[in-house]
């Protein structure tokens, strides 16, 4: 095995990068990815609480407790937890972890801080998006500001927040 | 001054024939004057720095309105036409980037952040050509609405 000289070649950020992107409203692809990170960083952070309330149980009392993904306790409880994670993010920041790893950001219709009447409004209005097949998504696809159904009842959008223009600069800067 | 005199039109002026009389001498004086000068004999017998000495720069900045004369330029303009690229390529400027940014998690993310976003133009591009529409890039709220960016 042979060591490349210099390191890996940086990897070029596509043509889109050139632009400021701060600001714009974002496309599916990262609203769908920093989505796919909540639910997994929420699922995890859930499944590990149960984990740590297992072994409470069992180095307290001595009886195991064995969680049931069908329970409907354990669906309420998620369902509590999964409300208070994305509601108390989007209101203290305007981001989840999955959003923050992707530079994107809820805003309110008119570009201010979303408050917290409305990001709790969002998150209730969530699940909606998914009936009927995910229709509610269609507008991010097909609508000029990119907006899903829980994003039209709540009077809020979601926009890139990081500069691709200064990411494209310390791209060049290295190479 | 007769009202009733006859005028004339000069550069779209009405005057009386005496004025233009008046003008057309002045003129031809001033022009024969002018080729009769060595404007650059003139030029070399001026001590510019003595007039320069003289002049009290603080007293004529002070009376140089900025914020004026900056409502006046279009700075946009201006920074649109500075090719960044090139002054990052061809300076310091780049080294500076590079010693102010973040290390490889910044750049793990850059990449993963510009290959998503690659992905969202890819996808509305084709939606935009479903729709027969086309695509002119991301879209943005007008510039009175657009939100504060962060990192």
């Amino acid at each position: 095995m042979t060591a490349r000289a210099g390191g890996a070649p940086p990897v070029r950020p596509p043509v889109i990068a050139r632009e400021s992107l701060q600001g714009k409203y974002t496309g599916f692809a990262s609203r769908f990815a920093a989505f796919a990170v909540d639910m997994g960083v929420s699922l995890g952070a859930f499944m590990l609480a149960l984990a740590a309330i297992s072994f409470a149980a069992r180095v307290l009392t001595g009886t195991d407790i064995a969680w049931n993904k069908g329970d409907i306790w354990v669906i309420i409880a998620y369902a509590a937890w999964a409300f208070i994670y994305f509601a108390h993010s989007w209101a203290a920041s305007g981001r989840t972890a999955g959003m923050a790893l992707f530079g994107l950001r809820v805003v309110q219709d008119d570009g201010t801080d979303v408050s917290g009447r409305r990001a709790v409004v969002r998150t209730l209005a969530l699940p909606l998006s998914f009936l009927f097949l995910g229709l509610g998504f269609a507008g991010i696809l097909l609508g000029d500001r990119r907006r899903a159904l829980h994003d039209v009842i709540a009077g809020t959008a979601v926009i890139y927040s990081w500069d691709a223009r200064a990411a494209r600069l310390r791209f060049l800067s290295r190479s | 001054m007769d009202p009733f005199e006859r005028r004339l039109s000069i550069d779209g002026r009405l005057v009386t024939r005496r004025e233009a009389l008046a003008q057309a001498v002045t003129e031809r004086a001033v022009e024969l004057v002018m080729s009769a000068l060595d404007l650059n004999a003139l030029l070399d017998q001026v001590d510019l720095n003595a007039v320069l000495d003289e002049l009290d720069i603080d007293r004529v900045l002070d009376r140089i309105d900025l914020d004026r004369l900056l409502s006046r330029m279009d700075l946009n303009d201006i920074v649109k036409r500075i090719d960044v690229e090139a002054l990052v390529k061809q300076t310091d400027l780049g080294a500076v980037i590079a010693a102010s940014s973040s290390g490889v998690a910044g750049d793990v993310l850059d990449v993963v952040r510009s290959q998503t976003v690659g992905l969202d133009e890819f996808i509305a591009r084709w939606i935009g050509r479903l729709r027969r529409r086309p695509y002119t890039g991301p879209p943005g709220p007008p510039d009175q609405l657009r939100p504060r960016a962060g990192p």
